[in-house]
């Protein structure tokens, strides 16, 4: 009975949260919508090119619509995108979706890298810190964080390139895969296709291209994961159910690794989930770094040359993945921590 | 106890990860992973890298320069440029001839050429390459089909290979239109039929490679097109990749992941040397000038122009300015346009004669406009050339007032008027001295910016347009800008050079002055 109960109280809780979504997306297309169409300099001249004349830019923005009303335009828009339709890119001439399509399996692929990395690496150094809290350890942790959280992503991937491939010529400076290599076309995603095409050289190929870019980018979600695990393990270590744990004679790896680490984790996990949303917008600066063809350096271009198609398209997308993963990380929190119940929510 | 063990199995993979990749270093990287066939010296791959992707591969839809570059070896014209000039050659059409009227180009096609998707390359597609792009058929997004076709009244198939293009006016720079990568080459029928009227992502040419694919923001991967009617390509792959990161994209160079690179500027030159490659060097075919006002009191009178052109020492500006990568400009077309004659001199640097020229004209304050960005023909920006001027000005007494604008305001700024001297450049289309020489002729202030109309100069313009391409076409020019120097409209100051990074091993490559890199030839030696 109590379970059936939980259970609906927690599809309710989803069907919430998945229905909240419409509003932001409306208002997201709204703000990117209008704000392209007032501060972006008019694209005519742009998709024309040097040779361009008055009538000709009038009969291209009539073609495109752009001499219709502005909310006209957005509700033909909004139509067009509600079927699927997210039009057409003004200067490839290129179909959104696909222009979109061919580059966002790349973007995934070095933000899954770089969160993985991020959380690993975080949670230890977290970890370390606080149980050897002010030791050598505890300051060294703290101060990678620091680091992670003070660099600017660009400057460092500048130095990883200098290193790695300048100096050391380990690692390729750029770049996605060796592309006489690159395997068929599956999921988008290179390393999961080559083990699918069971091609070893190819797998290493990519793998070998993503380490620095997912490094760069991780490193400021690693320092705050760290510092977040930190605080988060030190107040849990300092509760009392740790001293009982720890009187009945547990052993001191289960105490930090069952008892602590877990209830330290609420914190973290929502930390994660927010941070992985922020590395999709430092992958706009990672991505030119190191010539990684995924949407973000096509964002920064796209609205340099005023491709309103291009990027209501992707500013809509990426809203869409913010609430996603925003949504699983309060699943993941509520089910982490047993006390908080849906039906807390029900008011809320 | 799950927990812990699963953070702890995922903390094992990584580090097998990790200490996997410290065994496998990426040499393999260098030539592009495939192997070429033993015996040879020479890798079968070839990776050229630019700034940016190419905007589409449709030579009718583009209009940029990273489009250009693939373009050119997949595609082919009626003609092509002579590798180390604008002068034209025949390429798809193996003669020509222009009627009495020159209003008429009849075209003898070149026999058995196929498209890559095997058609064959007859009047037909001539003659539906270049309808696509005239009324009522054209589209406003097409870029450059005015400029090069926009005089055509209509092209007519005579037999299989022979086809006629009536013009409605005389225009002898109609062939080097046609020479050019961007509306002139011929795109398949069959393919264009096939994709809807745009081959932007299914190129489908004539050329010595074929497009095998393009991977958005990454690279386009184009392999040797076995049945090309002429000698085959040299090397059998050739990769374009796109680094945006100038640091990154020398990087690239000098780490061996690249063959070529190209969109360099003067302050990576030592980079690249140092890091063992080297330098390509060419003039380029674009002018960096500064203009007069010829509608303003102070520079109404050749003389007082003159004076002003007097004070500035071209030679040691360019020097200071360019470090070299920039030759000084005495005449407006570049040295391998047609036309291009050596005796042209401009004002010459005299800050004596400049002192009391500026002081009988009664000059002594100027107002100079600049632009702050750097422009592929001033890679210092317009702001530091303007400075220099000012300097130079101060030293016979003159004071110069500069304004900077960013380059968009500046073109309205321009055009508005309002200034006495202004710096500007032009980067050539076809390599005709009519695309450089026609400026100073323009009643559009936004492309003659001295706003000099002159009556002798517009009519000669107009004359050298009409005479058929030879020596008597080219003196004419030579004479047209020879009058332009003596009037002193322009100080014309200088032609930046192409530059572009490659490795050792390198050889074959032909950088065009047009900025396109033609790669049939290419070969790279296998390292070491």
């Amino acid at each position: 009975m109590r379970e059936r109960d939980s259970v609906a109280d927690m599809l309710k809780y989803v069907v919430k949260r998945v229905l909240m979504v419409i509003p932001v997306m409306i208002g997201v297309s709204i703000i990117v919508f209008a704000l392209m169409r007032v501060f972006s300099p008019d694209p005519a001249p742009i998709v024309l090119g040097q040779h361009a004349t008055q009538e000709s830019m009038e009969a291209w923005r009539e073609a495109n619509g752009l001499d219709e009303p502005i909310a006209q335009q957005y509700f033909s828009y909004l139509a067009g995108a509600l079927k699927g339709d997210l039009g057409v890119s003004y200067y490839t001439k290129t179909p959104v979706a696909k222009e979109i399509g061919a580059r966002f399996p790349a973007t995934i692929e070095l933000a899954v890298a770089a969160i993985i990395f991020a959380t690993i690496f975080g949670i230890l150094l977290g970890v370390i810190a606080a149980v050897k809290k002010n030791t050598i350890f505890d300051a060294l942790g703290s101060f990678i964080a620091l680091i992670g959280v003070s660099v600017p992503i660009f400057w460092l991937g500048i130095l990883f390139i200098m290193f790695f491939s300048g100096v050391l010529h380990l690692l390729p400076s750029g770049g996605r895969i060796d592309v006489l290599l690159k395997p068929a076309d599956v999921t988008g995603f290179y390393m999961i296709d080559a083990l699918i095409e069971g091609n070893g050289a190819a797998f290493r190929s990519a793998l070998v291209h993503l380490i620095q870019p997912a490094l760069a980018l991780g490193m400021y979600s690693m320092a705050i994961i760290t510092r977040m695990t930190r605080s988060s393990m030190l107040e849990s270590l300092g509760q009392d159910y740790i001293r009982t744990a720890r009187a009945k004679g547990i052993s001191e790896a289960k105490v930090i690794g069952k008892h602590a680490l877990r209830n330290s984790m609420i914190p973290v996990t929502t930390v994660i989930g927010l941070q992985f949303g922020s590395l999709l917008g430092g992958a706009l600066l990672t991505e030119s770094v190191f010539s990684w063809p995924g949407i973000g350096k096509f964002t920064v271009d796209s609205i340099l040359k005023s491709d309103f198609p291009v990027v209501q398209g992707i500013v809509l997308l990426v809203a869409v993945i913010f609430v996603t993963v925003n949504l699983v990380a309060d699943l993941v929190y509520a089910y982490l921590d047993p006390r908080i119940k849906y039906a807390s929510k029900r008011e809320g | 106890m799950r927990r812990e063990s699963r953070l702890i199995a995922l903390s094992l993979v990584l580090a097998l990860v990790v200490a996997a990749l410290a065994g496998c270093g990426t040499k393999q990287e260098s030539t592009g992973g495939e192997q070429p066939a033993t015996g040879s010296e020479y890798a079968d791959t070839f990776t050229f890298a630019q700034g940016a992707d190419p905007r589409g591969l449709d030579p009718a839809l583009v209009d940029d320069g990273e489009s250009s570059k693939v373009i050119v070896n997949i595609y082919e014209g009626l003609l092509k440029y002579a590798d180390d000039s604008t002068e034209v050659e025949p390429c798809l059409a193996e003669s020509w001839e222009v009627s009495e009227d020159g209003l008429t180009y009849t075209f003898k096609l070149r026999q058995g050429v196929k498209f890559h998707d095997g058609t064959d390359f007859n009047a037909e597609a001539v003659k539906f390459n270049i309808d696509r792009q005239l009324p009522p058929k054209v589209t406003e997004d097409m870029g450059y089909a005015g400029f090069v076709f926009g005089t055509v009244k209509d092209v007519v198939v005579v037999d299989d290979y022979t086809v006629k293009i009536n013009l409605t006016q005389k225009n002898t720079a109609f062939l080097a239109n046609l020479a050019m990568s961007l509306a002139a080459p011929m795109v398949s029928p069959k393919a264009l039929q096939d994709n809807n009227n745009s081959v932007m992502e299914a190129p489908c040419g004539t050329g010595p490679y074929k497009f095998v694919e393009w991977n958005k923001g990454e690279n386009v991967v184009l392999v040797r097109n076995d049945d090309y009617w002429g000698e085959k390509a040299k090397t059998k792959n050739i990769i374009f990749r796109f680094i945006a990161d100038n640091s990154a994209r020398v990087l690239a160079l000098t780490n061996g992941e690249v063959d070529m690179i190209d969109g360099i500027d003067a302050t990576v030159v030592d980079q690249i040397k140092n890091g063992g490659c080297e330098l390509f060097e060419a003039p380029g075919m674009n002018v960096n000038y500064m203009a007069y006002n010829v509608t303003s009191p102070l520079f109404k009178d050749v003389a007082a122009r003159k004076a002003f052109s007097q004070a500035i020492d071209r030679q040691e500006l360019v020097q200071s300015l360019y470090q070299g990568y920039s030759e000084v400009a005495e005449t407006i077309l570049p040295s391998f346009v047609p036309g291009y004659d050596p005796s042209v001199k401009q004002v010459a640097y005299d800050p004596e004669a400049a002192k009391a020229g500026l002081a009988k004209a009664g000059i002594k304050k100027v107002h100079v406009i600049a632009y702050s960005n750097p422009r592929p023909y001033n890679a210092a920006t317009g702001q530091s050339l303007a400075t220099a001027v000012q300097g130079y000005l101060q030293k016979v007494g003159v004071e110069c007032t500069i304004d900077i604008f960013d380059w968009t305001t500046y073109k309205e700024k321009v055009k508005a008027g309002d200034f006495d001297v202004a710096f500007y450049g032009w980067i050539g289309d076809n390599g005709d001295p009519d695309n450089f020489l026609n400026l100073l002729s323009d009643p559009d202030p936004t492309m003659n910016i001295a706003r000099w109309q002159d009556p002798v100069y517009i009519k000669g313009i107009k004359d050298a347009l009409a005479m058929p391409n030879g020596p008597e076409r080219n003196a004419k020019y030579a004479e047209l800008e020879k009058y332009a120097a003596e009037q002193a409209v322009w100080l014309p100051i200088s032609h930046a050079k192409m530059l572009a990074g490659y490795r050792k091993g390198v050889d074959g490559f032909v950088y065009h002055m047009t900025g396109n890199t033609f790669l049939k030839n290419v070969t790279v030696k296998k390292a070491e």
